[in-house]
C-alpha cells in the first residue's frame, strides 16, 4: 500500500489535521472521517450529479473528482457550515419557502452550487438561474421551485445589501 | 389556492416540517446510518448478457487485504431459499421464475449478481471484487419479446416451454369462450364503423431513477434477530418477505426505512434480491453487514420500465365519439426475477387502465409479456402506463386530424361524464368532474390567439404547436383490487398518540421518499385538534412500532394513509370531547365541543374552555372519575379502506417550436389542471406535479437504456443515461380544479403517482399539431431531434412541402 498522506485544511472554519489514504476521495474524507453526511453521492463518482458539491476557496467544485489530500493547505466549506451566526443562510430559507426540494437529497449540492453563483450574479435571471444549475440533477421537483428560491434568495441578499449600506 | 373555508390549517402552503434538516446537511439517509465495525458488500455482476457460468475463482479475492467473505451462487443455493415465495407472488396467472439472489447455473442479463465479496472497507470491497474471475460460456442473446416469442427461440428459464411469462385478455370475461365473443364483438363494431384507424406504438426502455441509490444494512443477534435498514418503500412487506424466505420467526425481522429517503417513485418498492442476501449475510456472518449500491448498479438494475409495443384499432363515429378500442399489447418482461412485480405486474395495471378516463364502450384489450435477456422490469411512477396514455392521447389527436376536428372538442366528447363509471376493463372511475378539469386548463391557454399565431408563423416558415394530453391515475389501490393485483392490502393506517403535554404523535407503517408525509399529516392533525403543527411529530418506516402497512407507492398518502390518520383522530377527539363534557357537566353532544388555537370549548360558550393539554394530561395522568365506560390514554390506530379504487384526473398542455431544418424543438409553455380533490397543502401538490411533469418529458425526450446486440447495457453512468436538467425543461404551471372525493373523510385524492402518464402525449402531440404542414405522425418514443429530422427528410424527398422549408431556411 502507497504511504498515507498528511495535510491541514480548513473546513467549515476549524483547522482540520488528517492522515489519509492518498486514493480518499474528498467527499468520502468529509462524510467518512468527518462525519459531514450533508455532502451526498448520486452518480458513480463521474460529476455529473452534483450532490457532493462543495466550495473550496469559496468556489463550487464537485468533491466526488478531487482527492481528499488536494485540499490541502486550502478551505472547504460544506452544507454543514453554510448557515452563519445561527440563521440559515438565505438561500436555505428560501429553499424551505418555495418548497425547493422533496426527498432532499440534491438540496446540499445546489445550496453550495447556488451560494457561489448568486456571489457572483447578484440578480440572475431564471435562464441564467437554469443555466448555472446544470451541473446538478434533481430528480423530485422539475426545477421550477428551485429556480424561484434561488431568485428569491438573490433578492433578499441584494435588499439586505442595499438596507446595510 | 384552495378555497376551503371548512379549514385553518389544511389547504394552506405550509412550509414543509422536513426542511429544516434537509436545507442543513441533517438529513439521515441510508449512507448516514453507521454501525460501528459494519462489513462492507460489494457485488460481482454478470458482465454477459445470457451465459452459462463454467467456473467462478475466487481464490485470490479470498487472500486479498481485508476480505471476510465471498459467496457465490452455489454457496448459497443449498442454505437460502430461492424465489417465488407466496407473500411476493400476485394473484396473476403468470409465470414466477425460481431465483437466489446470486445467480445459479446461468446468468440472464448484463449487471445479474454473479458473487459477493464481504470485507472491511468498501475501498477494500471494490479491490477484491476486482480479483473474482469468472469464465462464461455465451448463450444467445434474446434482445426483445420479437426475439423471445420467435419459434426456436432460446428458452431463457431452465424448464419453462417458451418464454411467455404472461398472456391475458383484460376484456370478455376469464373463459376462452367469452373472450372469444368479446373479440368477435369487437371485431364486429370495427367493420361496421364509419371511421377506423389502426396504428402501431413502441416506447423505450426508461424509468424514474431515484437520486440516491438502494442499500441495505443489516445485523443479527441471538435474542433480538435480524435488523436491517432498507432503502424501501414498504418496510412492513419486506419483513413479511424476509421472515418467509429466512425462515425466521416474524419476530425476529425489524425492517426499518430510514427516515429520509432520497426519492424513490416506485424503484424501492419491489422486494429485491440484494435485500435478501445481506440479511442473511448478517445472520450467516454474525456480524453486522452493509451495502450501499453504486450508480452503475443502479442503471444495470433498476427503473427500468415502460417497454411496451401497442397494437391499436379504434372504431369511431364521424362525430368523432370512439365506439370500440382493440390493443394487442407486448412487453419486454426482462428476465422477471423481482420479487413482487415480476416485471408484468407493471404492463398488466396498464392494460387494465389503457382507457383512462374516456367512455369507450367496447374493448377488446389482450396482453402477452416475454422474458428477454434484460434485468426485469421495475416499478416506476406512473406504474404500466406511460406507454398506455401516450397511445390513447396520441389516437385522440389522429382521430382528430382524421375528421378534422379540434382534438380537445374530440376529448369533450369522449371523456366519461357521469360516476362512478366501470370501464370495459373493470376500472372503478370513482368521482370527479373531468371535462371541467380539462376547461379550466384550456381556458387558461388560450387557445383562439394560439391558433392565430400559429398560421400567422407557419405563413413565416414558423412551426408552432399544442398538445393536450390526459390522464386517469390511481389514488391508491382498494384491497378489493390490491389483493389480486399484489396479494397486498390497500388499506391505509395510522397511530395517533397524544401526550400529557397535548404533543402530538403519528405512526405511519409506510415509508415515504420525499413525499412530505411529516408536513401533510401534520397539518391533518393540527387542523382536528386546534393545535399547532409544530406540536406534531411524524414517525415513519419502523416495523417495530408502526401499524402494518402496503407501503408508500401508487399515491396512497393523500388518499388512503393521511384517511386513516383523520379517523384516529376524530376517534381521539370525541373521546375527549366526551369527557370534557363529562368534567364540565354540560348538556351537550361531542359534535357540539370545539377544538381550536389550543384549547376546548363548547361552541355556544367559547369562555368555558380547557386547554388542550390539561385536558390530555387530565386522560393520560389523572385517569379518576372518568365517565362510566370510558378508559384512560389517549392514543389509537384506525385504518381506511376505500370499497372500490379511487383516481384522480389531470389534464397537460404542452406548447412547442420545432424547427424543421433540425428536428430539433424548444417547449415554450406547459400547463397542467389536475383534480386532487381537497388540497391539503397546495405547495406540495404543486411540487408533486411539477417534478412528474418533468420525469414525464425526461422519460419521453432524453432517457433511455440501450442494450448493444449483444445485450451489453451502454447507459450505466448518468453520462450515457441523460437526465433532464434545469435548462433541458421549461417551468411547469399547474393549475387546479377541485371537486372533493366523496369516499373520503377530507375529499382528498393522493395525487403524483401517475403525474408523468399523460406527458409523452401532450409533447408529441405538439410536435405532430407543429408539423402538421408536413403530415407527420409520430408514434414511438423517445422523441429526439434526430428523429423529427429524418421523417422530415422523408417527406421532402417525396413531398411538395419543400418550399415551405426554403422559407424556413431563408429565415
Amino acid at each position: 500500500m502507497t504511504t498515507n498522506v498528511t495535510f491541514q485544511a480548513r473546513i467549515n472554519g476549524q483547522e482540520v489535521t488528517a492522515t489519509v489514504s492518498p486514493r480518499t476521495l474528498l467527499v468520502d474524507f468529509l462524510r467518512d472521517h468527518l462525519g459531514l453526511t450533508g455532502t451526498h453521492v448520486g452518480c458513480t463518482f463521474e460529476g455529473v450529479c452534483g450532490a457532493c458539491t462543495v466550495q473550496l476557496d469559496d468556489e463550487a467544485v464537485k468533491s466526488c473528482m478531487l482527492l481528499a489530500g488536494q485540499i490541502s493547505g486550502h478551505q472547504v466549506l460544506t452544507v454543514e457550515g453554510l448557515a452563519q451566526g445561527g440563521s440559515p443562510h438565505p438561500l436555505q430559507a428560501a429553499f424551505q419557502d418555495a418548497h425547493a426540494l422533496q426527498c432532499g437529497y440534491c438540496t446540499p449540492g445546489i445550496l453550495m452550487n447556488m451560494s457561489d453563483f448568486i456571489g457572483r450574479n447578484e440578480a440572475p435571471t431564471d435562464d441564467e438561474i437554469r443555466a448555472a444549475l446544470v451541473g446538478n440533477l434533481c430528480r423530485c421537483t422539475g426545477y421550477s421551485h428551485i429556480v424561484e428560491a434561488v431568485r428569491n434568495a438573490a433578492h433578499a441578499i441584494k435588499a439586505r445589501k442595499g438596507a446595510a449600506a | 389556492m384552495n378555497a376551503d373555508s371548512r379549514f385553518a390549517v389544511i389547504g394552506k402552503p405550509v412550509v414543509r416540517k422536513e426542511d429544516v434538516r434537509l436545507t442543513a446537511g441533517r438529513g439521515q439517509y441510508f449512507a448516514d446510518l453507521r454501525i460501528p465495525d459494519a462489513l462492507h458488500c460489494v457485488f460481482v455482476r454478470s458482465s454477459h448478457a445470457h451465459a452459462e457460468i463454467v467456473s467462478i475463482d475466487t481464490a485470490a479475492t479470498r487472500r486479498a487485504q481485508g476480505v471476510v467473505a465471498v459467496f457465490t451462487g452455489e454457496d448459497i443455493k443449498d442454505r437460502l431459499a430461492p424465489l417465488p415465495h407466496p407473500i411476493v407472488v400476485p394473484n396473476l396467472p403468470g409465470k414466477f421464475p425460481k431465483h437466489w439472489p446470486l445467480a445459479v447455473g446461468r446468468v440472464k442479463f448484463n449487471g445479474e449478481p454473479v458473487a459477493v465479496v464481504v470485507a472491511t472497507d468498501r475501498y477494500l470491497a471494490e479491490d477484491a471484487a476486482e480479483l473474482v474471475d469468472v469464465v462464461y460460456s455465451d448463450l444467445p442473446y434474446v434482445g426483445s419479446p420479437e426475439e423471445a416469442m420467435r419459434p426456436g427461440a432460446p428458452i431463457i428459464h431452465e424448464g419453462w416451454e417458451n418464454n411467455e411469462i404472461f398472456s391475458m385478455s383484460f376484456t370478455g370475461g376469464y373463459t376462452a369462450e367469452t373472450v372469444q365473443a368479446n373479440v368477435d364483438e369487437v371485431q364486429a363494431i370495427i367493420d361496421a364503423a364509419p371511421v377506423v384507424l389502426c396504428e402501431n406504438f413502441k416506447v423505450h426502455r426508461t424509468g424514474v431513477t431515484a437520486l440516491e441509490p438502494r442499500g441495505v444494512m443489516a445485523t443479527w443477534s441471538e435474542d433480538d434477530g435480524l435488523t436491517c435498514w432498507i432503502t424501501t418503500q414498504r418496510p412492513h412487506i419486506d419483513r413479511l418477505a424476509l421472515a418467509e424466505v429466512l425462515e425466521l420467526s416474524t419476530q425476529q425481522v425489524r425492517v426499518i426505512a430510514p427516515r429520509d429517503q432520497g426519492g424513490g417513485f416506485g424503484t424501492k418498492a419491489p422486494f429485491y434480491r440484494e435485500s435478501i442476501l445481506i440479511p442473511w449475510l448478517a445472520k450467516t456472518l454474525k456480524k453486522p453487514v452493509r451495502w450501499l449500491e453504486s450508480r452503475e448498479e443502479s442503471l444495470l438494475v433498476v427503473g427500468q420500465e415502460r417497454d411496451q409495443r401497442h397494437e391499436i384499432t379504434v372504431a369511431a363515429s364521424r362525430h368523432g365519439k370512439i365506439l370500440g378500442l382493440r390493443a394487442r399489447i407486448v412487453a419486454d418482461n426482462g428476465d422477471g426475477c423481482m420479487g413482487v412485480y415480476w416485471g408484468f405486474v407493471m404492463p398488466v395495471l396498464g392494460a387494465v387502465t389503457l382507457p383512462s378516463g374516456y367512455d369507450i364502450p367496447k374493448c377488446d384489450i389482450q396482453l402477452r409479456c416475454y422474458v428477454t435477456n434484460k434485468p426485469s422490469l421495475s416499478p416506476s411512477r406512473s406504474f404500466g402506463s406511460f406507454p398506455g396514455r401516450f397511445v390513447i392521447e396520441r389516437m385522440m389527436d389522429i382521430l382528430a386530424r382524421r375528421l378534422a376536428k379540434d382534438p380537445i372538442e374530440i376529448r369533450r366528447l369522449n371523456l366519461v361524464g357521469s360516476f362512478p363509471y366501470i370501464t370495459a376493463t373493470g376500472c372503478h372511475l370513482d368521482s370527479g368532474d373531468y371535462r371541467k378539469a380539462l376547461d379550466t386548463l384550456v381556458s387558461s391557454v388560450n387557445v383562439p390567439e394560439f391558433r392565430a399565431l400559429q398560421k400567422t408563423l407557419r405563413d413565416q416558415g414558423r412551426y408552432i404547436g399544442v398538445g393536450f394530453g390526459t390522464g386517469v391515475e390511481i389514488s391508491g389501490i382498494a384491497s378489493d383490487v390490491f389483493v389480486q393485483l399484489e396479494n397486498q392490502p390497500g388499506y391505509g393506517s395510522a397511530t395517533v398518540r397524544i401526550d400529557a403535554r397535548g404533543r402530538a404523535q403519528v405512526l405511519e407503517g409506510d415509508a415515504p421518499q420525499g413525499t412530505s408525509h411529516e408536513t401533510t399529516f401534520a397539518q391533518v392533525v393540527a387542523e382536528t385538534f386546534g393545535i399547532s403543527i409544530r406540536d406534531v411529530q411524524v414517525q415513519t418506516g419502523d416495523t417495530a412500532n408502526t401499524p402494518f402497512g402496503s407501503g408508500s407507492l401508487g399515491a396512497r398518502g393523500g388518499s388512503y394513509t393521511v384517511s386513516a390518520v383523520v379517523n384516529a383522530c376524530r376517534n381521539l377527539r370525541e373521546k375527549m370531547a366526551r369527557i370534557f363534557i363529562h368534567d364540565r357537566k354540560l348538556n351537550a353532544l361531542p359534535a357540539d365541543i370545539e377544538f381550536e388555537g389550543g384549547f376546548v370549548f363548547p361552541a355556544l360558550d367559547r369562555d368555558n374552555k380547557v386547554s388542550f393539554a390539561e385536558l390530555a394530561d387530565r386522560i393520560i395522568m389523572k385517569p379518576i372519575a372518568l365517565p362510566p365506560g370510558e378508559q384512560a390514554g389517549l392514543e389509537a390506530t384506525d385504518y381506511f379502506e376505500a370499497a372500490k379504487p379511487m383516481f384522480y384526473f389531470g389534464a397537460h398542455a404542452c406548447f412547442v417550436e420545432v424547427f424543421p431544418k433540425t428536428g430539433e424543438f424548444k417547449i415554450s409553455r406547459y400547463v397542467t389542471c389536475e383534480d386532487a380533490g381537497t388540497v391539503i397543502n397546495p405547495l406540495i401538490v404543486e411540487g408533486q406535479v411539477q417534478g412528474g411533469v418533468v420525469q414525464g418529458l425526461s422519460n419521453a425526450m432524453l432517457e433511455e437504456f440501450v442494450y448493444d446486440e449483444y445485450g451489453q447495457q451502454l447507459t450505466t453512468t448518468f453520462e450515457a443515461y441523460k437526465l433532464a436538467t434545469a435548462p433541458d425543461v421549461p417551468h411547469i404551471e399547474v393549475t387546479h380544479s377541485f371537486t372533493p372525493c366523496p369516499h373520503t373523510p377530507l375529499g382528498s385524492r393522493g395525487i403524483g403517482e401517475g403525474i408523468p402518464g399523460p406527458v409523452p402525449g401532450a409533447l408529441v402531440n405538439a410536435v405532430c399539431d407543429a408539423l402538421e404542414p408536413f403530415g407527420i405522425e409520430i408514434n414511438q418514443l423517445p422523441l429526439r431531434p434526430d428523429k423529427i429530422w429524418h421523417l422530415l427528410g422523408a417527406h421532402f424527398h417525396s413531398a411538395q412541402a419543400k418550399p415551405n422549408l426554403r422559407q424556413a431556411k431563408a429565415e
